[in-house]
């Protein structure tokens, strides 16, 4: 029985794959409480569609992949912030149509380009085929970012929730912004090895909409959704080995199970709770009007 | 030259695709100028992803593919409107949270049991290689669609514009609301065949946005949309056969590069345009500032 459960533990891959998981579940998390307060949500599914064309021309000209995806990825929310200052079409229109023209774009070359990148490897991530260097560049590029964002964490939370406050005071609002862009963007090309295009999204917003059910401040917020998307990833790669299933999927929907259980059971913001306090409301009226009176 | 060039016509899947596509592409851009104007761009990005699962479900259990897809798009949906009435998060989070949720229980039910549906027909759709009840499948869909807007898109538009003002004249919003989430639904699903899951929400939002920019009435809106939803879809099908059968891919590169057009070329609302008028506006201003 025990060997069973340890049995995991004793291929490198599996190692490598949970420290991964777990270092990609980290800075994503983190990034999600600000991404979750800003209303960026979807900004994090557009520019992870759109980094598609930068991966395939930095292959074709022998760049970094990295690179290339950094800088599609950019632009894609560059060009949706110029089109919306620019033209009368709402914002939400314009990301679709910005990204969908990126990602297609992307494809289109990509059938055109000789190559031995694997679609299927970037839309749904390999965490269990990292190479060599890989586990390397993902600690590094994870921690630092990481890094950054906490030194940085108070500016970055007054510009999302309030930027008009934070210009008043001082701070370069517009900086902030490219510098939030730019952390989406590194956080994005950081996972999609993890979990690939498609699920990013679900750890760029699942763990901060946990927390933020959860508490009222913000810096248990950013523990919460830590944990919740570190236990995440660990069980969702352990439980993968087992079921034989996509480790992606299983992150993800570990994650969801864990966003289930916070609507209903959170003890203040939950379903339950706001029963509970409805039917305290609704006997607590009379009273009150009473008193009012 | 000519000869390669007619090469992809001699084949009886191409001009079957060609057609399919061009079908598709008509509706989902007769639908696309009423969801650009109520701002439901990513929900339908949000259904295309969620209807993966019920499509992987519908394959095992033999059902029309349509109908397991249609099923777990409107659970999706219904998902995403109790979430959101009965918490404090934001909507897009909600949308993000619920559709990458059924987007990854599909993808876990297709690693479980990998020989029965194809992964990549899902999500970069596989029109060169549709089958026939595939097809009679996508065209009542889009029948049913086109009848339906037909009928009632007087109705749908007030409720996109104002819905205040349609509950106001005795319309029910409600009826409303999920008559076009249906509707979104549907063509979503059928989108899924030419397109795939990732660019669905091209299909459903770049033709609309392009001929908003492009004119002020709503009637030639949708026939900006429409003839451009099927102009694209037919070229964009043709052309696949010299890209690999990227069939999604060279669709919507073509509606996007059109959106580009409009986008700068487009009399009135275009980026010269609006340069044009500042400027004139300017020079104006000046002329009759000058005298006093």
């Amino acid at each position: 029985m025990i060997t069973t459960l340890l049995e995991p533990f004793q291929f490198p891959f599996m190692v490598d794959a949970m420290i991964v998981g777990i270092a990609v579940g980290a800075v994503c998390s983190v990034l999600s409480c600000y991404l979750v307060l800003k209303g960026w949500s979807l900004m994090g599914d557009a520019i992870s569609h759109a980094v598609l064309p930068g991966i395939v021309i930095a292959y074709a000209i022998g760049l970094p992949l990295a690179v290339g995806a950094f800088a599609s990825g950019l632009f894609c929310a560059v060009a949706t912030g110029y089109i919306k200052a620019n033209s009368r079409v709402k914002e939400d229109t314009v990301m679709g149509v910005v990204f969908t023209g990126l990602f297609a774009f992307g494809l289109v070359i990509f059938t055109k380009v000789k190559s031995d990148l694997h679609l299927d490897h970037i839309l749904f991530g390999n965490i269990l085929g990292l190479a060599p260097g890989d586990l390397r560049d993902t600690l590094i590029v994870a921690g630092l970012t990481l890094g950054v964002i906490l030194v940085l964490r108070r500016d970055l939370l007054l510009y999302c929730f309030d930027s008009g406050h934070a210009r008043t005071i001082g701070l370069s609002t517009a900086f902030l912004h490219y510098l939030l862009l730019s952390f989406l963007a590194v956080t994005i090309v950081v996972s999609l090895k993890a979990v690939g295009i498609i699920l990013v999204i679900a750890m760029l917003v699942t763990p901060g909409c946990i927390a933020y059910l959860l508490t009222d401040r913000f810096n248990s917020m950013l523990l919460i959704a830590a944990a919740s998307a570190m236990g995440s990833s660990f069980f969702g790669v352990y439980l993968s080995f087992f079921i034989n299933a996509s480790t992606g999927a299983c992150i993800v929907l570990l994650q969801a199970a864990v966003f289930l259980t916070a609507l209903v059971f959170a003890p203040k913001h939950g379903l339950w709770a706001a029963r509970r306090q409805r039917r305290l409301g609704s006997t607590g009226t009379p009273a009150e009007g009473r008193g009012a009176a | 030259m000519i000869e390669t060039l007619l090469t992809p016509l001699q084949y009886e899947y191409m001009l079957k695709a060609i057609f399919v596509s061009a079908v598709i592409g008509g509706v989902c851009a007769f639908l696309s100028c009423f969801i650009t104007l109520k701002g439901w761009s990513l929900m339908g990005d949000a259904l295309s992803h969620s209807v993966v699962p019920g499509v992987a479900v519908a394959y095992y259990a033999g059902w029309p593919f349509a109908a397991g897809a249609f099923v777990t798009g409107l659970l999706a949906a219904v998902g995403m409107g109790f979430v959101k009435t009965k918490t404090r998060l934001r909507e897009d989070a909600v949308i993000g949270v619920v559709f990458t949720a059924f987007f990854a229980l599909g993808l876990l039910l297709i690693s479980l049991y990998p020989s029965q549906v194809d992964l990549r027909s899902i999500v970069f759709g596989n029109i060169l290689g549709i089958s026939n009840p595939d097809i009679v499948q996508v065209l009542i869909i889009s029948g049913v669609t086109l009848v339906v807007l037909g009928f009632k898109w007087r109705d749908l538009l007030l409720f996109c514009f104002d819905p205040n003002q349609a509950r106001a004249l005795g319309l029910n919003t409600t009826v409303l609301h999920f008559t076009l989430l249906t509707l979104l639904s549907a063509t979503a699903v059928a989108a899924l065949q030419t397109v795939g899951a990732c660019l669905v929400v091209a299909m459903l939002v770049t033709p609309g946005a392009t001929a908003y920019l492009l004119t002020d009435r709503f009637g030639r809106m949708i026939g900006i949309a429409t003839s451009m939803g099927v102009g694209t879809s037919m070229v964009g099908a043709y052309a696949s056969y010299f890209f690999d059968g990227s069939t999604g891919g060279c669709i919507v590169t073509l509606q996007s590069a059109l959106f580009v057009a409009a986008l700068v070329f487009a009399p009135k609302h275009g980026l010269i345009g609006q340069r044009a008028r500042r400027r004139a506006a300017a020079l104006g201003a000046g002329a009759t500032e000058a005298p006093s």
